[in-house]
């Protein structure tokens, strides 16, 4: 694909990270009755973060200074060949559905242990909660894109974005709603929001990621928010490019890529709304709940891969 | 002994190198007042020098450059006994050298002189006895060598004279393997009467032109043999007890390089000899694959003693590798040998890549372990300050050992993934059903594996020391840090030229499956590996590497611009929200994973007993006991009731001795008639 391309849309997915969450808070605030903040506070928040002073902990070893920037850095990386608007693939030579998932693993490690860093107990528990879950969340996200990976006799993003295009008839099928679903789950559980955590929750018995940043601040944390942003817009933009993959360019024309880039946003726009009616209608989950729910996502995702087998024999 | 060329030259080296090396602090024990160097330092460093002799033998063997054998006339009738490595023992010759040089490397003498010379004596036999292991070429000399290796180590794990673990470890460690070596040595016995003759040649030949029956029992014994060494399910149970028990530059030998013998015997005696493996063959392997990957993964994950933790994670591994090589049969039988040789490819990069990171795990935390002076996690803590050199090797160690991209771990699972869906679509037979299961136990087995060892590391090098041993430890001596430091970059080479490093298993690969081409594993000259098709998906490591650190100067670059000249980064005590907190406040081992062991409960079937021991108010009891453990599952239903058995008729058997002159004549007259009557 063309440079530019891959550029223009890492750059995207970088810059309209934080809007996403402006967005959501926006909604939620408006179903609330409230005014809410502007949607672009938390661009001001980042700035104002990264100008404050940064506070280690005396007993943070050497690798607390470079997590922060190895995350932004791995965030980043997952932009350059996610599908964002065409299924061109971008940098498709360095990166596919595994690499995606270990590069998001890997984000996971760095912040596990940068969360141990402090030696204090709530960075032990949202370590602990957040190992967990990502250990049931992650084989889910594997196996759901893995059911359209089988199709697409491929493990390119971008190639499979293409074959579940080609194919509209199969998007009603059960294999694909079901791993939609566990999909789904598995990014409201990923980006830490209502029913498996409260993005905004300062109560530490409740909190999962939140906690592990509680230790980190000033351009440390700007980093880590801005990190987590881009990371929670690439599993959205693969749920809303590989799963739905309506509008999507397969050329480089311009009038193509600004029909590809509208539905883009649409999706986003439609996410943010779930995600803010949802926030806004359904409670935390107890965290002994939350197993079960994303448990739910590990089985429909294998019933999805199952019934995907039995159907196509 | 003819020495042909540089590397028969090279391996002789090694293989004198290293008997002196287990000579020298016996025979030093027997003058009277023997300089220092002789007992410790200079078999050390010489062990140390013959593994890299060994390592060079193993990378020309890589790239074709096979001698002719050393051979060797013992005395014994018939043919010599030769040693010399081939294209497929080259990657394990090569990972034996590379972690052999570094387990010497880091071989400190610790505690009494006599037991020092005594350990390195014996590390030293063990590892000559696993390298004439690796390059035998004849079957007697195997057998002796394969039996030394287990003999040998056993010793070892048995080394600490004081601890009933270790013996009760080395005890359970025998019987399984003489179990396994049994099997093996029928077989091969069995297979050299048939052929006439020790040699390797003559067995593959007279193998290959068996009956079908006949060469698949063969092959099965051997697979059974070989699964004891490869620690699959349910053979597993010797090695987290075994492994654990070794000194660490043992440990890592063990882990890193001994486990891989048993997948070294598989591919050469079920699969080449008889050109190719026994049909279920793959199945079984397949499914014994994915149970070891799930329970070794699961039990790292709530384990709380360092080092059986990494000790699970090999099994693991162990299950990682008979999972690639069972799909390479599935596939090779229904016919893909394209996709097949990516399985292929997978189980023998990973092979090494494994070792690599498992020999740096168990050198560093080692070292972390007796700085600390407690194998127990929750004795340790804050090392990353204390012992910055280990730190850092056990940093990288662990997140290859995570499978993190660009390291020496991740390639391996993305080929494994790959021939699953190649495999798939390719409506592989059986692999139609197993595929999606396969791929998702590999997923969840990653995803336990990583809550282990973020476990370790976090646990064991960051936050606040837990103990004054902890508090007060000092970091390796500066010969074994450097070892450390220098040995970490085996792993990220391995892991960021993935490509190169695939293409170099062309000659083992060519050997087991002569139709594959692996030139077609690398594209674009060497920078991205790709599963053999052109139309697949690829990826590039060490891109995805330059893509991170190029991303994360470009934030520093930025952070750097919006802040001007000001840096301010300010030490202070952690804050938790404000509140004052002492060294326990912190997060157990035990409880990192508590949600985990919850998770799976049904599974574990885990214990847990909490006992009031002084009662303050109705309320608030005054002191607790908690205590929490995890079944051995395996042990208490599967090995006990056989060993009660095998003990209840021993029990039974002595019945028969009385004592009684008399009786015993009538048992050999009993004896007697009953021969006679049989032999009518």
């Amino acid at each position: 694909m063309h440079a530019g391309a891959i550029v223009l849309q890492t750059v995207l997915l970088v810059a309209l990270a934080p809007l996403w969450n402006g967005v959501v808070a926006r909604i939620k605030a408006r179903l609330q009755m409230r005014r809410g903040s502007p949607v672009l506070q938390r661009y001001r928040d980042l700035l104002k973060l990264a100008g404050k002073e940064t506070v280690l902990s005396e007993h943070a070893s050497p690798l607390a200074r470079v997590t922060p920037y190895l995350m932004l850095g791995a965030a980043v990386t997952l932009c350059t060949w996610t599908p964002v608007l065409t299924t061109r693939p971008g940098l498709a030579f360095a990166g596919d559905l595994v690499m995606t998932v270990a590069l998001l693993a890997a984000m996971r490690v760095l912040l596990a242990l940068l969360a141990l860093e402090a030696g204090t107990t709530f960075g032990g528990m949202s370590a602990s909660r957040h190992l967990a879950l990502s250990a049931l969340a992650e084989p889910a996200l594997m196996m759901a894109i893995f059911t359209l990976a089988l199709n697409a006799h491929s493990t390119d993003l971008a190639r499979i974005a293409a074959a579940v295009e080609a194919a509209p008839a199969a998007w009603i099928s059960p294999s694909h709603l079901l791993a939609l679903t566990a999909v789904w789950i598995v990014v409201v559980s990923e980006t830490g929001r209502v029913p498996v955590d409260n993005p905004v929750t300062h109560l530490e018995l409740t909190m999962i990621h939140e906690g592990m940043t509680l230790d980190v601040s000033g351009h440390h944390l700007a980093l880590l928010e801005w990190a987590g942003a881009v990371r929670q817009l690439v599993l959205l933009t693969l749920v809303a490019n590989l799963f739905l993959p309506w509008g999507i360019a397969d050329t480089l024309e311009p009038a193509a890529l600004g029909l590809a880039l509208l539905a883009w946003l649409g999706k986003l726009l439609l996410f943010a709304v779930v995600v803010a009616l949802t926030e806004s209608l359904t409670a935390k989950m107890r965290l002994f709940r939350v197993p079960e729910f994303l448990g739910m996502a590990f089985l429909l995702a294998l019933i999805a891969l199952t019934s995907d087998t039995l159907t196509r024999g | 002994m003819s020495l042909t060329g540089l590397d028969g030259v090279l391996l002789a080296g090694a293989v004198f190198g290293l008997a002196v090396a287990m000579l020298l602090p016996v025979l030093a024990t027997l003058v009277p007042s023997p300089p220092a160097a002789l007992r410790h330092a200079a078999p050390r460093a010489l062990a140390a020098g013959s593994c890299v002799l060994a390592a060079v033998v193993g990378m020309r063997a890589l790239a074709g450059a096979t001698p002719p054998p050393l051979a060797w006339w013992p005395g014994f009738p018939g043919q010599p006994f030769t040693l010399g490595p081939d294209a497929l023992s080259a990657p394990f010759v090569m990972l034996f050298g590379a972690v052999g040089a570094a387990s010497f490397a880091a071989h400190a003498p610790i505690g009494s002189e006599r037991g020092a010379s005594a350990r390195l004596a014996l590390h030293a036999g063990f590892a000559l006895a696993m390298l004439a292991a690796f390059t035998a070429r004849h079957v007697l000399l195997f057998l002796v060598a394969w039996e030394a290796m287990t003999l040998l180590s056993a010793a070892l794990v048995a080394h600490d004279t004081r601890s009933s673990r270790g013996r009760g470890a080395a005890y359970v460690y025998l019987a399984i393997s003489h179990a396994g070596a049994a099997c093996i040595a029928l077989a091969l016995f069995t297979l050299s009467a048939q052929a006439g003759s020790f040699q390797f040649e003559a067995l593959a030949a007279t193998y290959a032109r068996l009956p079908a029956a006949e060469a698949a029992r063969l092959a099965w014994w051997f697979t059974a043999g070989f699964s004891v060494k490869l620690a699959l399910l349910p053979l597993h149970v010797w090695l987290p007890m075994a492994h654990p028990e070794a000194p660490a530059p043992v440990s890592a030998m063990l882990s890193g390089v001994m486990v891989k013998a048993g997948l070294y015997g598989l591919l050469r005696f079920a699969w080449q000899m008889p050109g190719a493996p026994p049909a279920h063959w793959g199945t079984v392997l397949v499914l014994a694959g994915i149970a070891s990957m799930i329970a070794g993964a699961l039990y790292a994950a709530v384990e709380a003693d360092a080092k059986r933790l990494l000790a699970y994670s090999t099994l693991k591994n162990a299950g990682v590798l008979a999972l690639a090589v069972g799909l390479a049969a599935l596939l090779a039988e229904a016919g893909q040998r394209d996709i097949a040789g990516v399985a292929l490819a997978a189980a023998l990069y990973h092979a090494v890549g494994h070792g690599f990171a498992k020999a740096l795990a168990f050198l560093s935390v080692g070292e972390a372990v007796h700085a600390g002076g407690s194998r127990h996690l929750d004795h340790l803590g804050g090392l990353a300050n204390r012992m910055p050199r280990t730190s850092i090797a056990a940093l990288v160690s662990t997140l290859a050992l995570c499978g993190l991209p660009a390291l020496s771990c991740f390639a391996g699972e993305w080929l494994v993934f790959q021939s699953l869906i190649l495999g798939y679509s390719a409506g592989a037979g059986q692999l139609r059903l197993v595929a999606p299961f396969a791929g998702a136990a590999l997923a969840l087995a990653s995803a336990l594996a990583v809550a282990a060892l973020v476990k370790l590391y976090g646990i064991a090098f960051l936050g606040r020391p837990r103990t004054a041993e902890a508090a007060a430890a000092h970091d390796a001596p500066r010969v074994v840090g450097l070892t450390l430091l220098s040995f970490t970059a085996l792993p990220v080479l391995w892991g960021l030229a993935a490509p190169v490093m695939a293409l170099t298993l062309a000659a083992p690969l060519g050997a087991l499956l002569p139709d594959f081409d692996a030139a077609r594993l690398a594209g674009e000259a060497g920078f991205t590996l790709l599963p053999a098709r052109v139309d697949g998906s690829s990826i590039a490591p060490a891109a995805v590497a330059l893509l991170v650190a190029l991303f994360a100067l470009l934030a520093l670059a930025w952070l750097r611009g919006a802040r001007g000249q000001r840096r301010v980064l300010r030490r202070a005590p952690s804050w938790t929200c404000g509140a004052a907190t002492d060294t326990r406040a912190q997060y157990t081992a035990l409880g990192l994973t508590k949600p985990l062991r919850l998770i799976f409960e049904p599974v574990l079937r885990s214990t847990r007993e909490l006992d009031v021991l002084e009662e303050g108010s109705p309320y608030f009891a005054r002191r607790l006991r908690y205590r929490s453990a995890v079944p051995a599952v395996f042990e208490r239903w599967l090995y006990q009731p056989f060993v009660q058995a095998v003990v209840w008729t021993s029990e039974q058997a002595r019945r028969l001795q009385t004592g009684s002159l008399h009786l015993y004549l009538a048992y050999l007259l009993a004896t007697l008639v009953g021969l006679l009557l049989w032999g009518r």
